[in-house]
């Protein structure tokens, strides 16, 4: 089959984040990544929009933030804007008017839920209050929706090729002798997934996130596979030790434990940047 | 859109030029890279490791670099996430042609002096934000690039949200135009070379699974040292993929070149409606003209009928349940005509031909297929490029062109009604 090279972010621009280069902390932009990337999966659900658009509004959104900092778009925008995009790019787009009412429910909820103390309450007492139809909110996050499209595109020069692990991760387990375990495909599957909340996708090629979800995999089920210096398994997917070993910290970190302050934080930082995003591209 | 020319230019200008200042050739950048990269990741390791995964990294020899398969390329290879520069880059020359879709200009790149091509996408009107079918255009041109694919170099911006350029290699000629400047046809040989380029595209395309449904001799460049560029993928598609609720649209492919499979309403067809294309141009580089100029779709299937003989349960054994079959009556059965109109091709170069023109999508040739056929391996063998004689360019303002009428690709917005009904806000 065909190669097919997509772009991946080069060291300087990992090194140096626009948003890092802004005065964001790194932490902060990563939680922020994660959480615009659960706001495009929420939507998706709330959508019933198909897994491929949704993975890959996720790698062009983290794409973008290697590119743009965070102070200049915020998070919710370009999150909207991609989902809008990508869900082109594969063939099954989307109605500008209900991508707009999820992502307004979304972020109502979520200023909700910064607002309340205790996450029994957070759910309970939430009330929807959709927009007005000919209201100025909607027509709001429209220009917002299509200024956060054509900026993604401009800003990634028009190069949103995707490719997405999944087909990758069925050869290898097979290679690997592994399709059998159902347990193992699950695991792993699931692994790439979480990994769209990081920004792998836009850092490493897919053999290599994809070596990183085989091995988080094995070692948590206890599966030994060759690794003596003479015959590494990853090796025979091109993978790197020193990358994989990365993915899987960039994996793992999705899931530290977080205290509701930490939470309460996040999702207020976003909200502002979101607004404050909003002015800026206004002008 | 008020909110179109924003907060860009400065900005992304001159992280553009930081860029271009250290740019190194290729080979030195990436070796440097990859040292580089081993040493900034050990800079910063995983903040907290799973304790699953705690064990440190086996301690092994100076690692040696493992050979790379083919299909996985290295890290370097991977371009860098490039925002689109301005269309002020370039220095507009003169307008080489407006299609139905954009207007094309020669341009100088200022910083090289090359000469380019700039497509001007229409953006304007736009409700659904940005086109899918110039997302599918530019994509299209990303994923197939190929010898024989007119090289699309960037995308580039003006000054509002609505300009959007298409960079591509300037490309002298046009197939067609050429055909109607030529004192005479080209000689088997030089078709033979044309085919097995225009072939060899094709079948990138296809593999890459991309439609191009919109091959005709206009959309064929040809530049002086004979080598043909596959352009205009402004009607691609990918196949493959879901094909929304009225299935594909029947508005594609310009009339003369339309497969019998489109006239007569499928709504899922495939790399076969290329390939009758592909035909059709075959004949028109015999002919030196078009095969089929028909002013309509009924005229059209006539021509068709008359030339190839109607089909039959035997030729087209589907064609019953195509939409459209019950709306037209079939002429009397005839023989077919290839042979009277093509009296000086063998019969290698009358069977690939009527391989490429046979009704049936599921029998017709594949480009594949075609690169192999017995045709090209018989004298006159095609002739190499280089012995393809120059032709003054119109495209560059050598000369005027007059080019005989053709109607036009059907108009794209015609392609949106697939994206079923939208809010009409
Ligand atoms: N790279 C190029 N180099 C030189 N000329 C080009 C190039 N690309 C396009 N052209 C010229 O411009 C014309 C129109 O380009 P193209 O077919 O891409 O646009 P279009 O508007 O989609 O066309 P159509 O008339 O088929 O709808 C071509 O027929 C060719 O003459
Ligand atoms: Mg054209």
């Amino acid at each position: 089959m065909s190669i097919t090279i997509y772009p991946l972010a080069s060291l300087s621009q990992i090194e140096k984040t626009p948003s890092r280069e802004d005065g964001i902390p790194p932490e902060l932009e990563e939680d922020l990544r994660a959480y615009g990337c659960k706001l495009i999966h929420e939507a998706g659900i709330l959508l019933k929009q198909k897994q491929v658009a949704v993975a890959t509004a996720q790698i062009l959104f983290h794409r973008f933030w290697y590119v743009t900092s965070m102070k200049q778009f915020g998070i919710g925008d370009i999150g909207m804007g991609a989902l809008y995009l990508a869900s082109k790019l594969e063939e099954c787009p989307i109605r500008m008017r209900e991508l707009i009412n999820v992502y307004d429910l979304l972020l109502q909820r979520a200023s909700h839920t910064t607002g309340s103390t205790s996450s029994a309450q957070q759910y309970s007492d939430f009330k929807y209050v959709p927009m007005s139809y000919f209201g100025s909110t909607f027509y709001d996050l429209k220009d917002a929706l299509v200024v956060a499209e054509m900026q993604i595109l401009k800003r990634l020069g028009f190069n949103v090729h995707v490719v997405l692990p999944y087909g990758t991760l069925v050869n290898y387990l097979r290679v690997l002798g592994l399709t059998s375990r159902e347990d193992v495909c699950t695991r792993a599957w699931g692994y790439l997934n979480d990994a769209l909340q990081t920004p792998v996708y836009a850092l490493y090629p897919v053999p290599t996130i994809v070596s990183a979800a085989i091995m988080l995999t094995t070692r948590h089920l206890g599966i030994s596979l060759p690794s003596s210096p003479e015959n590494r398994w990853w090796e025979l997917f091109d993978a790197e030790w020193e990358d994989v070993w990365s993915v899987c910290g960039y994996i793992m970190r999705l899931y530290r434990e977080r205290d509701a302050e930490d939470q309460k934080r996040l999702w207020g930082t976003a909200e502002t940047l979101n607004a404050r995003g909003r002015t800026a591209a206004d002008i | 859109m008020s909110t179109s020319t924003p907060t860009t230019p400065t900005k992304k200008r001159s992280r553009w030029d930081a860029e271009d200042d250290d740019d190194e050739p290729p080979v030195q950048a990436s070796s440097k890279r990859r040292a580089k990269s081993k040493q900034a990741k050990s800079e910063t390791p995983p903040v907290q490791t799973p304790a699953s995964t705690s064990t440190p990294p086996p301690v092994r020899p100076e690692p040696i670099r493992p050979t790379h398969s083919v299909y996985v390329p290295p890290r370097t290879l991977h371009p860098a996430l490039t925002p689109s520069r301005s269309v002020y880059c370039y220095e507009r020359l003169n307008a080489i042609e407006e299609g139905s879709y954009g207007v094309v200009f020669r341009a100088r790149d200022k910083q090289t002096g090359e000469i380019v091509a700039l497509k001007k996408l229409k953006l304007d009107e736009e409700k659904h934000g940005f086109p899918i079918t110039a997302l599918r255009e530019i994509n299209a041109l990303m994923t197939c690039k190929h010898e024989n694919v007119v090289n699309i170099r960037e995308v580039v911006v003006g000054d509002t949200l609505t300009q959007v350029f298409i960079v591509m290699d300037f490309i002298e000629h046009d197939l067609k135009t050429l055909l109607t400047v030529m004192p005479s046809p080209f000689l088997q040989s030089e078709i033979k070379t044309l085919m097995l380029q225009l072939l060899s595209a094709v079948a990138h395309c296809h593999e890459r699974w991309i439609l191009h449904r919109d091959l005709k001799t206009s959309n064929l460049l040809m530049n002086n040292r004979g080598t043909i560029k596959v352009a205009d993928f402004g009607l691609a598609r990918r196949y493959g993929d879901p094909i929304g609720v009225g299935g594909l649209t029947q508005l594609v492919v310009t009339l003369w070149y339309r497969a019998p499979e489109i006239l007569l309403g499928a709504i899922t067809y495939s790399t076969a409606v290329d390939m009758w294309s592909v035909g059709c141009i075959f004949a028109e580089l015999i002919l030196k003209e078009p095969l089929f100029q028909a002013k309509g779709e009924i005229e059209l299937l006539s021509m068709i009928f008359k030339l190839l003989g109607p089909p039959t349960a035997a030729s087209w054994p589907n064609f019953q349940t195509l939409p459209l079959a019950k709306t037209i009556t079939l002429p009397p059965q005839q023989p077919p005509q290839l042979r009277q109109k093509f009296p000086y091709l063998t019969s290698a170069g009358l069977d690939l031909l009527s391989r490429l023109l046979t009704y049936d999508p599921e029998n017709r040739i594949s480009a594949t297929e075609a690169l192999q056929h017995p045709y090209f391996n018989e004298s006159p063998y095609p002739k190499h490029p280089d012995l393809f004689g120059s032709f003054p360019s119109a495209a560059a303002g050598e000369k005027r062109r007059k080019p005989f009428d053709s109607p036009s690709a059907p108009v794209r917005a015609a392609d949106h009604k697939l994206l079923t009904d939208f809010d009409d806000v």
